[in-house]
């Protein structure tokens, strides 16, 4: 009885620290969501957390375009993350199988120089990588921000891991049936949906909120990013309602949230799954 | 290790070298070759040897980026990781229904395009209106502080915004790493000492160890990079005496504000062997510091 006293408390105690800085972590947000409803005047009193009035006006400019192609920027920002990481998953699967699984010439070497692509950040590259994609001709395309952003370093070290936990028996059972490489991988492929969906998903996050390099590549106003697109709506002008800015910021913020709600409970059992082996 | 016919396996590298190559290495060669050229950007530039690298050297406030940077980078890895620790630690205790919940709200500002992440600081950390202020400052009857503009306190903005964007994910892997440590070893621990310093000491820090170094390999690769944060807070610009002036935002100042991009180039060359060197420096020390493995607990 008095141990679950203890137990009790302290997930009580817990529970209240705990949350009490979720809060503090997640106050900004909700200060920002109701502030898509706010004038102007009332945004630069960050004290009033209220609206005085709820009007959708502000929502409406934003839809409407009436500030950003906002349409359009928003899907820009869906195609290029959700191409990336679709790529990013099927390249780095492929590779991380062959590492993970197979003994070939230049393993080690090969390996190695994945890893440096971690160590790199394309960040630090991106005057050269704005010059390079000039020349190869894809300036102020979706191309050159999606395709460069398929290969990941972290991608082929996840899956090199992910694929050493499948038994090699499966594998030689497929090879021993007569399955090529690319069948065994087809074969095996659905043993690994989590795994592939949290990949997913930490890709999908890091392309969505990507900033510098879009910047540097996408020029015309209907090719950005949303984040490149909002960034533009700040300090335009003083008459610019803010109001519209905060729309546009929460509306940013719901597909990577949902994507990661829909699979929380997946993500963390793969997570703990690659991390203990 | 299968050992399937030779060649075949090189096929399932290919697709994802010919990407690696033509968006990684191409770049880099080319970043190296511009590094070596005079500053004009297309056609006529000439080859000036390492005039760019002597240029970047003797600038004084290329050090000063590196000096921010490294600070910027120290002090979020002292921050973040103890704390992340901490909440992950508080999460295991917190009743089961709220978890999934406490967890969001703490992610929630690493789901969020810096961007926005930026501007909605800027309402914490206004000079006079900002929440800090007016929660924290004004009401003991001090001076509000000018939180961006004041050069004492512009690193330690950003070093918070750094904090309040990652805590919420390195709390994320480390719960995921906490809870696959398989209880029988706190219970054989139990016999020794119920301490909870000894059962993190010698259970939760040696099993998580492989995480923590994941997590501070990417803190730091990610303080390298960071841009958008402190682009949007700062303008571009390195703040009031170029005291948030960090090493990419300064490389990009330097090509596309003032147009020289073969100084640029040589900052970006640059980089990589610090960034190398420090990395090795963490891995050393993650060989050195030997938290000791769990096997040898088992037989202890």
């Amino acid at each position: 009885m008095k141990r679950n006293t203890k137990i009790l408390s302290k997930q009580v105690l817990s529970s209240l620290w705990v949350g009490s800085l979720g809060l503090l972590f997640a106050y900004p947000f909700a200060w920002m969501a109701v502030s898509a409803f706010k004038e102007n005047k009332q945004i630069f009193l960050p004290l009033e957390f209220w609206p005085e009035k709820w009007d959708l006006t502000f929502f409406g400019q934003l839809l409407n375009s009436e500030w950003i192609p906002f349409g359009k920027v928003f899907l820009n920002s869906l195609i290029i993350s959700v191409g990336q990481s679709l790529g990013a998953v099927l390249l780095t699967s492929l590779a991380g199988f062959a590492f993970a699984k197979h003994e070939f010439r230049g393993r080690g070497f090969l390996f190695v120089t994945c890893l440096c692509l971690i160590v790199l950040p394309r960040q630090m590259m991106a005057v050269p990588l704005f010059q390079w994609v000039h020349t190869l001709g894809l300036y102020d395309s979706i191309w050159g921000v999606l395709l460069p952003g398929m290969t990941s370093g972290l991608g082929v070290l996840y899956f090199t891991q992910v694929f050493k936990l499948i038994p090699n028996a499966y594998l030689e059972a497929a090879l021993i049936e007569g399955a090529g490489l690319w069948r065994t991988y087809r074969l095996v492929l659905p043993m690994l949906g989590s795994s592939l969906l949290s990949y997913g998903l930490i890709h999908f996050i890091l392309a969505w909120n990507e900033h510098l390099v879009p910047m540097l590549i996408l020029n015309s106003p209907e090719h950005q990013t949303l984040p490149l697109a909002l960034s533009s709506l700040y300090g335009s002008s003083l008459r610019f309602p803010f109001a519209v800015l905060m729309a546009g910021s929460f509306l940013a913020m719901i597909p990577t949230s949902l994507f990661f709600l829909i699979s929380y409970r997946r993500f963390k059992n793969s997570l703990s799954n690659v991390m203990m082996s | 290790m299968i050992v399937t016919r030779r060649h075949a396996v090189y096929g399932l590298l290919v697709p994802f070298f010919i990407f690696f190559v033509l968006f990684w290495i191409a770049p880099l060669i080319e970043g190296v070759r511009m590094s070596f050229f005079s500053n004009e950007i297309f056609g006529d530039s000439s080859f000036v040897g390492f005039e760019n690298y002597r240029t970047v050297l003797d600038d004084e406030r290329y050090l000063k980026a590196i000096k921010n940077t490294s600070v910027y980078t120290l002090a979020s890895l002292i921050l973040i990781l103890p704390l992340a620790l901490i909440l992950a630690h508080g999460l295991r205790s917190v009743f089961g229904k709220v978890r999934p919940l406490f967890q969001f709200l703490l992610l929630l500002p690493g789901l969020t395009p810096p961007a926005v992440l930026a501007l909605l600081f800027l309402l914490v950390f206004h000079g006079r209106q900002g929440l800090l202020n007016q929660w924290f400052v004004i009401p003991f009857g001090w001076k509000y502080v000018n939180w961006l503009k004041d050069p004492d306190f512009i690193l330690f903005a950003l070093v918070l915004q750094c904090v309040w964007r990652w805590v919420g994910f390195i709390t994320f892997f480390l719960l995921s790493g906490m809870e696959a440590i398989p209880k029988m070893y706190y219970e054989a621990l139990q016999i020794e000492s119920t301490r909870s310093w000894d059962r993190l000491r010698w259970v939760t820090l040696p099993f998580l160890r492989h995480v923590i170094l994941f997590c501070v390999v990417y803190l730091i690769v990610d303080a390298f990079a960071l841009f958008s944060g402190a682009y949007v807070l700062l303008g571009g610009s390195g703040g009031t005496a170029d005291a948030g002036l960090l090493m990419v935002s300064y490389s990009y100042q330097k090509a596309f504000t003032f147009g020289q991009f073969g100084t640029a180039a040589a900052m970006s060359v640059l980089v990589a062997p610090c960034l190398l060197f420090l990395l090795w420096t963490c891995f050393w020390g993650y060989r050195r510091l030997n938290l000791g493995s769990p096997s040898k607990i088992q037989k202890a």
